[in-house]
């Protein structure tokens, strides 16, 4: 157990970073607003959010339908009737790529909720009890941040199968670590001040103190860090996909952009590569750019205690 | 340490969710006619599969530090494993380090550049262009950059042929390279500018200008040196990063390094394989935390005590 020490060292060394990473100057400048942009973004992300559950009763085109034109060959340039064009298949873009966004964003939120649900209470349990426990649990954080994360999502999904639940399950998995290393950093912060103490000398038990008092504190800044895991988990599975181990029944935006990117198809339809990289880029930024306000707004507040 | 729990979950994993006979012979061990019976206890005998799973491991680990990683279960004639490590480890290699030179040839002067002119419009835009360049998903930007640079302008060969002269395969080598170095060079840029706007408020810095050093010389002799610590770390993560995003990278553009020997082998259940590939890439991500203690003391004499 000699190293346990050194890695645990490298673990806050990462916290630091991410601590490194946070705008500071920008925080002294914007104030405590949140900026247009940022509405934006939630704005985006809630029309793709509507639009994906939607779908099926949007008046789109079947995503499974061929729509063949008679006397010409597929693929199809965008147009007028096929907004984004068609693929191979004469299969609507516009509609898959839509239909994509179930998946996709089934797997970007149900891993980083597993993530938080996991990692969020251990780390925070962890900090709270201090000693053997904390110990252990991040020797465990440290095992799992040291298997490089896709060589980890590629053995699950090999080992077990490639259904929705398996794939956001292994991406949720993944996200324990970080989320619990920084979960147990924020309660690092809060677990010796004032109000704890207080609440303990008035005899609150374990579970009320840290459900009571320090969850509420820990919650908000966390939420900025899961719109930046969705992000993350959203484009593992697209990773997971040019790897052909992604869901494997329906349409998901990494495997759509996988069915473009050969290189005839590339060449001659670029399309089919592209409307499903511009829609994944857009969700992409503003999840980021949201988680990244959010962060930095709420860093306003810490300091000004 | 770690590597050892690390080698003992990914053994167990492989060995109780997968069924080994299965991979060896092409039958399953629920056969039952006269030969493959036979063939079973024969295949048995020669790997131990008979032995409890904590004798198999011992046996495994024996041979693997000595540097026998087993053989290929997949292959005809079953050739060490070794042979297809050595044969592909230095391509993946080869790409991050080529990736992480770019990554850093990119990110120094630009970081340098903005930090110097911090808040002018030009940092602003550049700003905005690291933000925009991070939320690409490496997969993303490999269609982009395939699409662009070979494509449309010819510049790179989209195939990587194994056998081709040296020059050649560096030449195939630089737009795989360029594609996971670009979103690394925006992280550091951002961080690196953080770091330097803070630390070129220090008082040192004031003292050095009032003694009439050029800017210049602040910049890269007073100023780098204490900005470079939280990089470092980040330096560190980002390999590991690197290494799992080299897997999809290569898969993309067709090397046959590690990532596709992975995939191979997962996709065939060829599990020593895959274990030698998780420790091997484990090994190195724990080296190189190593490697990045001893940067530490070198950057800061404060931590050699």
């Amino acid at each position: 157990m000699t190293d346990l020490s050194t890695h645990m060292e490298h673990g806050q060394a990462n916290l630091l970073a991410d601590l490194g990473q946070m705008p500071a100057q920008d925080v002294t400048q914007k104030g405590r607003r949140l900026g247009i942009g940022f509405w934006l973004a939630i704005a985006f992300m809630v029309v793709i959010v509507l639009v994906a559950v939607l779908a099926p009763w949007l008046p789109l085109k079947d995503p499974e339908k061929s729509y063949v034109i008679a006397g010409e060959r597929p693929p199809y340039s965008p147009s007028w009737q096929f907004w984004f064009g068609t693929d191979q298949l004469s299969r609507d873009m516009f509609s898959r790529t839509i239909w994509g966004a179930r998946i996709s964003l089934t797997v970007g939120f149900s891993a980083i909720a597993f993530g938080m649900l996991v990692g969020g209470s251990c780390g925070m349990i962890a900090c709270y009890f201090r000693g053997r426990f904390n110990a252990i649990i991040s020797f465990v954080f440290v095992v799992l941040l040291s298997f490089p994360a896709l060589v980890l999502a590629i053995l699950i999904t090999s080992l077990l199968d490639r259904s929705l639940f398996t794939i956001s399950f292994t991406i949720g998995i993944l996200s324990v670590a970080p989320v619990g290393m920084v979960s147990r950093a924020t309660t690092i912060s809060f677990a010796d001040r004032e109000f704890v103490l207080a609440a303990r000398s008035l005899g609150a038990r374990h579970p009320r103190i840290i459900l009571r008092e320090l969850l509420p504190n820990v919650v908000i800044p966390m939420s900025a860090l899961a719109l930046l895991g969705v992000a993350v988990a959203i484009v593992a599975e697209g990773g997971l996909a040019f790897l052909g181990l992604s869901v494997q029944q329906g349409i998901t935006w990494g495997k759509l952009i996988q069915n473009g990117a050969g290189r005839s198809d590339l060449e001659d339809a670029p399309w089919i590569a592209f409307s499903p990289i511009l829609v994944l880029f857009l969700t992409v930024l503003s999840l980021n750019f949201a988680g990244d306000r959010l962060r930095s707004h709420f860093d306003v507040k810490e300091t000004a205690l | 340490m770690l590597l050892l729990v690390i080698s003992m979950l990914t053994f167990g994993a492989m060995n109780v969710l997968g069924d080994p006979l299965f991979n060896i012979l092409g039958v399953t061990a629920s056969a039952t006619d006269e030969d493959s019976l036979q063939k079973i206890e024969a295949a048995k005998e020669e790997y131990n599969l008979d032995d409890p799973l904590p004798v198999r491991y011992a046996i495994w680990l024996g041979g693997f530090v000595q540097g026998d990683f087993g053989v290929q279960f997949s292959e005809d004639g079953q050739p060490p494993v070794r042979n297809l490590i050595v044969e592909r480890l230095p391509r993946t290699l080869s790409l991050v380090i080529l990736a992480q030179l770019m990554a850093l040839a990119i990110s120094l002067p630009w970081a340098l550049w903005s930090a110097s002119r911090a808040d002018s419009k030009a940092d602003k835009v550049s700003t905005v262009g690291a933000f925009l360049t991070i939320s690409i998903p490496n997969f993303a930007l490999a269609v982009i950059l395939s699409y662009i640079l070979s494509i449309k302008l010819g510049w790179f060969p989209l195939v990587y042929e194994a056998d081709a002269p040296f020059p050649s395969r560096l030449h195939a080598m630089i737009l795989p390279a360029f594609t996971l170095a670009l979103p690394a060079a925006a992280v550091y840029q951002r961080l690196l500018r953080t770091d330097l706007i803070t630390t070129l408020q220090e008082d040192f810095i004031l003292t050095a200008r009032a003694k009439g050093v050029s800017r210049r010389s602040i910049l890269f002799k007073h100023a780098l040196r204490p900005s470079l610590f939280s990089f470092v770390t980040v330096f560190g993560i980002t390999t590991g990063a690197l290494i799992g995003g080299a897997l999809v990278v290569e898969s993309i553009f067709l090397i046959p390094g590690l990532g596709r020997a992975i995939v191979e082998a997962v996709l065939r259940e060829d599990f020593p394989v895959v274990l030698a590939i998780v420790m091997i890439v484990a090994a190195i991500f724990v080296l190189l935390n190593l490697v990045i203690d001893l940067i530490y003391s070198l950057i800061d004499p404060r931590v050699r005590r």
